[in-house]
Protein backbone atom coordinates (compact mmCIF):
# COMPACT_ATOMS: atom_id res chain seq x y z
CA UNK A 1 0.00 0.00 0.00
CA UNK A 2 1.38 3.43 -0.89
CA UNK A 3 1.08 6.23 1.65
CA UNK A 4 -1.81 7.69 -0.38
CA UNK A 5 -3.62 4.35 -0.48
CA UNK A 6 -3.15 3.96 3.23
CA UNK A 7 -4.59 7.41 3.85
CA UNK A 8 -7.54 6.73 1.53
CA UNK A 9 -8.14 3.43 3.32
CA UNK A 10 -8.12 5.24 6.67
CA UNK A 11 -10.57 7.83 5.34
CA UNK A 12 -12.93 5.15 4.00
CA UNK A 13 -12.75 3.42 7.37
CA UNK A 14 -13.68 6.61 9.23
CA UNK A 15 -16.49 7.30 6.77
CA UNK A 16 -17.83 3.79 7.41
CA UNK A 17 -17.50 2.75 3.78
CA UNK A 18 -15.45 -0.44 4.11
CA UNK A 19 -17.01 -3.82 3.53
CA UNK A 20 -16.73 -6.33 6.39
CA UNK A 21 -13.56 -7.96 5.09
CA UNK A 22 -11.74 -4.63 4.58
CA UNK A 23 -13.07 -3.49 7.92
CA UNK A 24 -11.26 -6.35 9.62
CA UNK A 25 -8.09 -5.47 7.78
CA UNK A 26 -8.54 -1.81 8.78
CA UNK A 27 -8.85 -2.77 12.41
CA UNK A 28 -5.87 -5.06 12.30
CA UNK A 29 -3.84 -2.15 10.89
CA UNK A 30 -5.26 0.20 13.49
CA UNK A 31 -3.97 -2.09 16.23
CA UNK A 32 -0.59 -2.82 14.67
CA UNK A 33 0.44 0.10 12.51
CA UNK A 34 0.93 3.45 14.28
CA UNK A 35 1.27 5.35 10.98
CA UNK A 36 -2.09 4.03 9.83
CA UNK A 37 -3.61 4.77 13.24
CA UNK A 38 -2.39 8.35 12.88
CA UNK A 39 -4.17 8.68 9.52
CA UNK A 40 -7.36 7.38 11.15
CA UNK A 41 -7.03 9.85 14.02
CA UNK A 42 -6.51 12.73 11.55
CA UNK A 43 -9.63 11.78 9.60
CA UNK A 44 -11.69 11.44 12.77
CA UNK A 45 -10.69 14.93 13.79
CA UNK A 46 -11.37 16.36 10.34
CA UNK A 47 -14.88 14.93 10.14
CA UNK A 48 -15.87 15.05 13.80
CA UNK A 49 -17.45 18.44 13.35
CA UNK A 50 -20.26 16.68 11.47
CA UNK A 51 -21.17 14.79 14.65
CA UNK A 52 -21.91 18.12 16.25
CA UNK A 53 -24.57 18.83 13.61
CA UNK A 54 -26.72 16.00 14.98
CA UNK A 55 -29.52 17.17 17.23
CA UNK A 56 -29.14 16.48 20.92
CA UNK A 57 -32.09 14.19 21.65
CA UNK A 58 -33.99 13.76 24.90
CA UNK A 59 -32.65 10.78 26.83
CA UNK A 60 -35.09 7.90 27.12
CA UNK A 61 -36.22 7.07 30.62
CA UNK A 62 -34.42 4.08 32.02
CA UNK A 63 -31.44 4.24 29.67
CA UNK A 64 -29.00 5.21 32.40
CA UNK A 65 -30.42 2.52 34.69
CA UNK A 66 -29.83 -0.07 31.98
CA UNK A 67 -26.29 1.16 31.41
CA UNK A 68 -25.56 1.12 35.12
CA UNK A 69 -26.93 -2.40 35.41
CA UNK A 70 -24.52 -3.48 32.65
CA UNK A 71 -21.44 -2.05 34.35
CA UNK A 72 -21.10 -4.98 36.73
CA UNK A 73 -21.57 -7.66 34.13
CA UNK A 74 -18.33 -9.34 33.08
CA UNK A 75 -17.13 -8.16 29.69
CA UNK A 76 -17.70 -11.58 28.18
CA UNK A 77 -21.40 -11.43 28.94
CA UNK A 78 -21.70 -8.49 26.59
CA UNK A 79 -21.76 -9.70 23.01
CA UNK A 80 -18.59 -8.55 21.26
CA UNK A 81 -17.49 -6.03 23.84
CA UNK A 82 -14.10 -4.95 22.49
CA UNK A 83 -14.20 -2.36 19.77
CA UNK A 84 -11.85 -4.37 17.66
CA UNK A 85 -13.39 -7.76 18.10
CA UNK A 86 -16.82 -6.77 16.93
CA UNK A 87 -16.24 -7.32 13.26
CA UNK A 88 -15.96 -11.01 14.01
CA UNK A 89 -19.72 -10.99 14.16
CA UNK A 90 -19.96 -9.96 10.57
CA UNK A 91 -18.24 -13.22 9.73
CA UNK A 92 -21.08 -15.06 11.39
CA UNK A 93 -23.21 -14.00 8.47
CA UNK A 94 -21.20 -16.49 6.41
CA UNK A 95 -21.80 -19.82 8.05
CA UNK A 96 -19.78 -22.64 6.64
CA UNK A 97 -21.89 -25.06 4.76
CA UNK A 98 -21.24 -28.64 5.60
CA UNK A 99 -22.16 -31.35 3.14
CA UNK A 100 -25.73 -32.32 3.90
CA UNK A 101 -27.37 -35.63 3.21
CA UNK A 102 -29.49 -35.14 0.13
CA UNK A 103 -32.94 -34.18 1.43
CA UNK A 104 -36.06 -34.36 -0.65
CA UNK A 105 -35.78 -31.42 -3.01
CA UNK A 106 -37.92 -28.59 -1.86
CA UNK A 107 -41.27 -28.30 -3.51
CA UNK A 108 -40.49 -24.95 -5.07
CA UNK A 109 -37.12 -25.99 -6.37
CA UNK A 110 -38.68 -28.95 -8.14
CA UNK A 111 -41.53 -26.98 -9.60
CA UNK A 112 -40.35 -26.60 -13.17
CA UNK A 113 -43.19 -24.27 -14.00
CA UNK A 114 -41.83 -21.84 -11.47
CA UNK A 115 -38.43 -21.78 -13.12
CA UNK A 116 -39.68 -21.62 -16.65
CA UNK A 117 -40.59 -17.95 -16.71
CA UNK A 118 -37.05 -16.70 -16.18
CA UNK A 119 -35.44 -16.91 -19.60
CA UNK A 120 -33.68 -14.01 -21.18
CA UNK A 121 -36.75 -11.81 -21.47
CA UNK A 122 -35.71 -9.46 -18.70
CA UNK A 123 -37.54 -6.16 -18.69
CA UNK A 124 -35.99 -3.13 -20.33
CA UNK A 125 -35.43 -1.66 -16.89
CA UNK A 126 -33.43 -4.68 -15.85
CA UNK A 127 -31.23 -4.44 -18.90
CA UNK A 128 -30.60 -0.75 -18.35
CA UNK A 129 -29.75 -1.35 -14.72
CA UNK A 130 -27.39 -4.18 -15.44
CA UNK A 131 -25.65 -2.02 -18.02
CA UNK A 132 -25.31 0.85 -15.56
CA UNK A 133 -23.92 -1.45 -12.89
CA UNK A 134 -21.49 -3.21 -15.16
CA UNK A 135 -20.24 0.16 -16.33
CA UNK A 136 -19.62 0.92 -12.67
CA UNK A 137 -17.61 -2.23 -12.27
CA UNK A 138 -15.63 -1.55 -15.45
CA UNK A 139 -14.66 1.84 -14.11
CA UNK A 140 -13.20 0.06 -11.13
CA UNK A 141 -11.09 -1.97 -13.50
CA UNK A 142 -13.09 -5.03 -12.63
CA UNK A 143 -15.31 -6.01 -15.47
CA UNK A 144 -17.64 -8.79 -14.33
CA UNK A 145 -17.21 -12.08 -16.14
CA UNK A 146 -20.90 -12.81 -15.64
CA UNK A 147 -23.93 -10.76 -14.66
CA UNK A 148 -27.25 -12.10 -13.43
CA UNK A 149 -30.22 -9.77 -12.97
CA UNK A 150 -32.54 -11.24 -10.34
CA UNK A 151 -36.23 -10.62 -10.96
CA UNK A 152 -39.13 -10.87 -8.54
CA UNK A 153 -42.30 -12.78 -9.22
CA UNK A 154 -43.73 -9.67 -10.86
CA UNK A 155 -40.65 -9.40 -13.09
CA UNK A 156 -39.22 -6.40 -11.31
CA UNK A 157 -35.42 -6.34 -11.20
CA UNK A 158 -34.52 -6.60 -7.50
CA UNK A 159 -30.79 -7.40 -7.41
CA UNK A 160 -27.77 -8.02 -9.60
CA UNK A 161 -25.10 -10.68 -9.16
CA UNK A 162 -21.64 -9.94 -10.56
CA UNK A 163 -19.04 -12.66 -10.80
CA UNK A 164 -15.44 -11.79 -11.58
CA UNK A 165 -12.63 -13.69 -13.22
CA UNK A 166 -10.65 -13.82 -10.01
CA UNK A 167 -13.44 -15.90 -8.48
CA UNK A 168 -14.95 -13.10 -6.47
CA UNK A 169 -18.65 -12.37 -6.70
CA UNK A 170 -21.04 -9.84 -5.25
CA UNK A 171 -24.75 -9.30 -4.84
CA UNK A 172 -25.97 -5.73 -5.37
CA UNK A 173 -29.60 -5.20 -4.32
CA UNK A 174 -31.67 -2.76 -6.34
CA UNK A 175 -34.70 -2.53 -4.09
CA UNK A 176 -35.40 -2.84 -0.37
CA UNK A 177 -36.78 -6.18 0.78
CA UNK A 178 -39.01 -6.65 3.80
CA UNK A 179 -37.48 -9.33 5.98
CA UNK A 180 -39.82 -10.58 8.74
CA UNK A 181 -38.53 -10.97 12.28
CA UNK A 182 -36.31 -14.00 12.76
CA UNK A 183 -35.78 -14.52 9.07
CA UNK A 184 -32.92 -13.85 6.69
CA UNK A 185 -32.25 -13.75 2.98
CA UNK A 186 -30.27 -16.71 1.70
CA UNK A 187 -28.58 -16.54 -1.68
CA UNK A 188 -28.25 -19.72 -3.73
CA UNK A 189 -26.86 -20.80 -7.01
CA UNK A 190 -27.54 -23.87 -9.09
CA UNK A 191 -24.38 -24.83 -10.93
CA UNK A 192 -25.21 -28.48 -11.34
CA UNK A 193 -28.73 -29.87 -11.16
CA UNK A 194 -27.43 -33.18 -9.89
CA UNK A 195 -25.73 -31.48 -6.96
CA UNK A 196 -28.64 -29.14 -6.36
CA UNK A 197 -28.63 -25.54 -5.13
CA UNK A 198 -25.64 -24.36 -3.08
CA UNK A 199 -25.86 -21.61 -0.48
CA UNK A 200 -23.49 -18.74 -1.27
CA UNK A 201 -24.58 -16.10 1.22
CA UNK A 202 -26.90 -15.13 4.04
CA UNK A 203 -27.92 -11.55 4.79
CA UNK A 204 -30.39 -9.94 7.14
CA UNK A 205 -31.52 -7.24 4.75
CA UNK A 206 -31.01 -6.07 1.20
CA UNK A 207 -27.43 -4.85 1.08
CA UNK A 208 -24.38 -5.36 -1.11
CA UNK A 209 -22.44 -8.44 -0.09
CA UNK A 210 -19.55 -10.54 -1.26
CA UNK A 211 -20.78 -13.98 -2.31
CA UNK A 212 -18.93 -17.16 -1.49
CA UNK A 213 -18.33 -19.04 -4.73
CA UNK A 214 -15.05 -20.50 -3.51
CA UNK A 215 -16.20 -24.08 -3.65
CA UNK A 216 -17.80 -23.82 -7.05
CA UNK A 217 -16.41 -23.98 -10.56
CA UNK A 218 -16.44 -20.82 -12.65
CA UNK A 219 -19.91 -19.40 -13.20
CA UNK A 220 -21.47 -20.60 -16.44
CA UNK A 221 -23.74 -18.93 -18.96
CA UNK A 222 -27.30 -19.57 -17.81
CA UNK A 223 -26.32 -20.47 -14.23
CA UNK A 224 -29.22 -19.81 -11.89
CA UNK A 225 -29.03 -17.49 -8.87
CA UNK A 226 -31.87 -16.98 -6.46
CA UNK A 227 -32.73 -15.59 -3.03
CA UNK A 228 -35.08 -17.34 -0.61
CA UNK A 229 -36.48 -16.34 2.75
CA UNK A 230 -35.01 -18.60 5.43
CA UNK A 231 -34.63 -18.76 9.22
CA UNK A 232 -32.16 -16.16 10.49
CA UNK A 233 -29.36 -18.74 10.75
CA UNK A 234 -29.93 -20.03 7.24
CA UNK A 235 -31.83 -22.95 5.86
CA UNK A 236 -31.78 -25.86 8.34
CA UNK A 237 -31.56 -28.42 5.55
CA UNK A 238 -28.85 -26.85 3.40
CA UNK A 239 -31.43 -26.50 0.64
CA UNK A 240 -33.90 -23.68 -0.01
CA UNK A 241 -36.94 -24.18 2.21
CA UNK A 242 -38.66 -20.80 2.13
CA UNK A 243 -40.38 -18.83 -0.62
CA UNK A 244 -38.24 -17.65 -3.52
CA UNK A 245 -38.08 -13.86 -3.54
CA UNK A 246 -36.15 -13.38 -6.78
CA UNK A 247 -34.13 -15.31 -9.31
CA UNK A 248 -32.23 -14.88 -12.53
CA UNK A 249 -29.65 -16.48 -14.76
CA UNK A 250 -26.11 -15.38 -15.57
CA UNK A 251 -25.06 -13.93 -18.91
CA UNK A 252 -21.67 -12.72 -20.08
CA UNK A 253 -21.52 -8.96 -20.73
CA UNK A 254 -20.46 -7.89 -24.21
CA UNK B 1 -37.45 12.32 30.61
CA UNK B 2 -34.34 14.42 30.98
CA UNK B 3 -33.24 16.70 28.24
CA UNK B 4 -29.58 16.97 27.53
CA UNK B 5 -29.05 20.60 26.68
CA UNK B 6 -26.20 22.25 24.86
CA UNK B 7 -25.08 23.77 28.13
CA UNK B 8 -24.38 20.45 29.76
CA UNK B 9 -21.95 19.35 27.03
CA UNK B 10 -18.49 18.80 28.47
CA UNK B 11 -15.46 20.57 27.11
CA UNK B 12 -12.50 18.57 25.92
CA UNK B 13 -10.59 18.83 29.21
CA UNK B 14 -13.60 17.88 31.34
CA UNK B 15 -14.27 14.92 29.10
CA UNK B 16 -10.65 13.74 29.21
CA UNK B 17 -10.60 14.00 33.00
CA UNK B 18 -13.90 12.15 33.26
CA UNK B 19 -12.48 9.33 31.13
CA UNK B 20 -9.46 9.10 33.42
CA UNK B 21 -11.76 8.81 36.40
CA UNK B 22 -13.80 6.13 34.60
CA UNK B 23 -10.59 4.16 34.13
CA UNK B 24 -10.21 4.33 37.90
CA UNK B 25 -13.69 2.92 38.40
CA UNK B 26 -15.55 6.14 39.21
CA UNK B 27 -19.18 5.71 38.17
CA UNK B 28 -20.02 9.32 38.84
CA UNK B 29 -17.60 10.24 36.07
CA UNK B 30 -19.39 7.97 33.61
CA UNK B 31 -22.67 9.51 34.69
CA UNK B 32 -21.22 12.94 34.04
CA UNK B 33 -20.25 11.93 30.50
CA UNK B 34 -23.73 10.49 30.05
CA UNK B 35 -25.40 13.68 31.15
CA UNK B 36 -23.16 15.82 29.01
CA UNK B 37 -22.91 13.78 25.85
CA UNK B 38 -25.57 11.07 25.61
CA UNK B 39 -28.18 13.35 24.02
CA UNK B 40 -25.86 14.27 21.18
CA UNK B 41 -24.70 10.66 20.91
CA UNK B 42 -28.30 9.54 20.57
CA UNK B 43 -28.77 12.13 17.81
CA UNK B 44 -25.71 10.87 15.91
CA UNK B 45 -26.81 7.24 16.30
CA UNK B 46 -30.38 7.92 15.25
CA UNK B 47 -29.28 9.80 12.16
CA UNK B 48 -27.47 6.63 11.11
CA UNK B 49 -29.83 3.96 12.38
CA UNK B 50 -33.13 5.83 11.97
CA UNK B 51 -34.90 3.69 14.56
CA UNK B 52 -34.93 5.13 18.08
CA UNK B 53 -34.66 1.68 19.69
CA UNK B 54 -31.53 0.86 17.71
CA UNK B 55 -30.00 4.27 18.43
CA UNK B 56 -30.62 3.70 22.11
CA UNK B 57 -28.97 0.29 21.87
CA UNK B 58 -25.91 1.88 20.24
CA UNK B 59 -25.60 4.49 22.99
CA UNK B 60 -26.14 1.88 25.70
CA UNK B 61 -23.43 -0.38 24.29
CA UNK B 62 -21.09 2.57 23.80
CA UNK B 63 -21.26 3.54 27.45
CA UNK B 64 -20.47 -0.02 28.50
CA UNK B 65 -17.46 -0.01 26.19
CA UNK B 66 -16.34 3.39 27.44
CA UNK B 67 -16.51 2.04 30.97
CA UNK B 68 -14.48 -1.05 30.14
CA UNK B 69 -11.93 0.56 27.86
CA UNK B 70 -11.56 4.02 29.39
CA UNK B 71 -7.97 3.18 30.32
CA UNK B 72 -7.13 2.74 26.64
CA UNK B 73 -7.97 6.36 25.85
CA UNK B 74 -4.69 8.09 25.04
CA UNK B 75 -4.89 11.88 24.72
CA UNK B 76 -1.67 11.80 22.69
CA UNK B 77 -3.50 9.97 19.91
CA UNK B 78 -6.60 12.09 19.58
CA UNK B 79 -9.25 14.04 21.43
CA UNK B 80 -11.49 12.56 24.10
CA UNK B 81 -14.59 13.53 22.17
CA UNK B 82 -13.17 11.94 19.03
CA UNK B 83 -12.53 8.73 20.97
CA UNK B 84 -16.03 8.70 22.44
CA UNK B 85 -17.76 9.28 19.13
CA UNK B 86 -15.52 6.84 17.29
CA UNK B 87 -16.74 4.08 19.62
CA UNK B 88 -20.32 5.20 19.08
CA UNK B 89 -20.00 5.37 15.30
CA UNK B 90 -18.29 2.00 15.22
CA UNK B 91 -21.08 0.45 17.24
CA UNK B 92 -23.77 2.10 15.11
CA UNK B 93 -22.12 0.96 11.87
CA UNK B 94 -21.92 -2.57 13.20
CA UNK B 95 -25.60 -2.52 13.99
CA UNK B 96 -26.30 -0.99 10.59
CA UNK B 97 -24.15 -3.32 8.48
CA UNK B 98 -22.73 -6.32 10.19
CA UNK B 99 -25.26 -7.78 12.48
CA UNK B 100 -28.23 -9.96 11.90
CA UNK B 101 -31.18 -8.05 13.25
CA UNK B 102 -34.32 -9.91 14.06
CA UNK B 103 -36.59 -6.98 14.67
CA UNK B 104 -36.33 -5.29 11.32
CA UNK B 105 -39.86 -5.27 10.15
CA UNK B 106 -42.18 -3.84 12.77
CA UNK B 107 -41.43 -0.20 12.03
CA UNK B 108 -38.79 -0.57 9.39
CA UNK B 109 -38.40 2.53 7.32
CA UNK B 110 -37.30 2.19 3.73
CA UNK B 111 -33.84 3.57 2.97
CA UNK B 112 -35.24 6.43 0.93
CA UNK B 113 -36.65 8.33 3.86
CA UNK B 114 -34.58 10.95 5.60
CA UNK B 115 -36.12 13.61 7.75
CA UNK B 116 -35.59 17.18 6.58
CA UNK B 117 -33.01 17.90 9.21
CA UNK B 118 -30.99 14.81 8.28
CA UNK B 119 -30.60 15.94 4.67
CA UNK B 120 -27.01 16.74 3.72
CA UNK B 121 -27.68 20.42 3.06
CA UNK B 122 -29.17 20.85 6.50
CA UNK B 123 -26.17 19.14 8.06
CA UNK B 124 -23.78 21.46 6.25
CA UNK B 125 -25.82 24.52 7.20
CA UNK B 126 -25.38 23.54 10.84
CA UNK B 127 -21.62 23.41 10.54
CA UNK B 128 -19.92 26.47 11.90
CA UNK B 129 -19.74 29.00 9.09
CA UNK B 130 -16.11 29.77 9.66
CA UNK B 131 -15.10 26.22 10.39
CA UNK B 132 -12.54 24.56 8.17
CA UNK B 133 -14.77 21.59 7.40
CA UNK B 134 -17.59 23.71 6.04
CA UNK B 135 -15.26 25.95 4.08
CA UNK B 136 -13.61 22.92 2.53
CA UNK B 137 -16.82 20.99 1.90
CA UNK B 138 -18.13 24.01 0.06
CA UNK B 139 -15.27 23.73 -2.40
CA UNK B 140 -16.74 20.43 -3.58
CA UNK B 141 -19.35 20.01 -6.26
CA UNK B 142 -22.75 19.66 -4.45
CA UNK B 143 -23.39 16.02 -5.38
CA UNK B 144 -19.91 15.00 -4.22
CA UNK B 145 -20.32 16.97 -1.02
CA UNK B 146 -23.63 15.18 -0.41
CA UNK B 147 -21.96 11.81 -0.91
CA UNK B 148 -19.41 12.53 1.83
CA UNK B 149 -21.99 13.91 4.24
CA UNK B 150 -24.50 11.09 3.62
CA UNK B 151 -21.80 8.47 4.14
CA UNK B 152 -20.53 9.97 7.39
CA UNK B 153 -23.75 11.41 8.79
CA UNK B 154 -26.29 8.83 7.70
CA UNK B 155 -24.07 5.78 7.42
CA UNK B 156 -24.90 5.14 3.77
CA UNK B 157 -22.83 2.49 2.00
CA UNK B 158 -21.32 2.97 -1.46
CA UNK B 159 -24.26 1.10 -2.97
CA UNK B 160 -26.81 3.15 -1.09
CA UNK B 161 -25.05 6.36 -2.10
CA UNK B 162 -25.11 5.29 -5.74
CA UNK B 163 -28.83 4.59 -5.47
CA UNK B 164 -29.59 7.81 -3.64
CA UNK B 165 -27.58 10.11 -5.87
CA UNK B 166 -28.45 8.18 -9.01
CA UNK B 167 -24.97 7.51 -10.36
CA UNK B 168 -23.12 4.22 -10.91
CA UNK B 169 -21.29 2.62 -8.02
CA UNK B 170 -17.87 3.18 -9.56
CA UNK B 171 -18.60 6.87 -9.99
CA UNK B 172 -19.54 7.19 -6.32
CA UNK B 173 -16.38 5.41 -5.27
CA UNK B 174 -14.14 7.65 -7.35
CA UNK B 175 -16.05 10.78 -6.24
CA UNK B 176 -15.54 9.84 -2.62
CA UNK B 177 -11.88 9.12 -3.05
CA UNK B 178 -11.19 12.34 -4.93
CA UNK B 179 -13.37 14.45 -2.62
CA UNK B 180 -11.52 13.12 0.40
CA UNK B 181 -8.22 14.05 -1.12
CA UNK B 182 -9.53 17.58 -1.85
CA UNK B 183 -10.74 17.81 1.76
CA UNK B 184 -7.43 16.66 3.09
CA UNK B 185 -5.56 19.15 0.93
CA UNK B 186 -7.90 21.94 2.06
CA UNK B 187 -8.01 21.09 5.75
CA UNK B 188 -4.43 20.06 6.16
Amino acid sequence: MTADDRDAFAAAYVLGLLDPRDMQEAERLLAEDPAYAAHVADWRERLSELDRTAPSLPLPQGLWTRIEAGLDAPATAQPAAGIRTETVRAEAAWPERKAQPEPALSRLWRSLGFWRGIGLAASAAAVLLSVALSVAAVQLGRKPAMIAVLLTDSREPAAVVHTFRDGRAELVPLAPIDVPAGRALEIWTLWDRARGPVSIGLIDEARTVRLNLDELPRTDEGQLFEITLEPSTGSPTGRPTGPILMKGTASAPL
Amino acid sequence: MTVSSEDSALDEDELGRALQRCAGGDRAALRKIYEGEAGRMLGVAQRMLRRPALAEEAVHDTFLQVWRHAASFDPARGSARGWLFAILRHRALNILRGEVRTDLVDDFEPMGLLSEEDKPDAMIMRLSENGRLRRCLEKLDPARRDAIVLAYGNGLSHGELAGRIGVPLGTVKSWIRRSLSVLKECMG
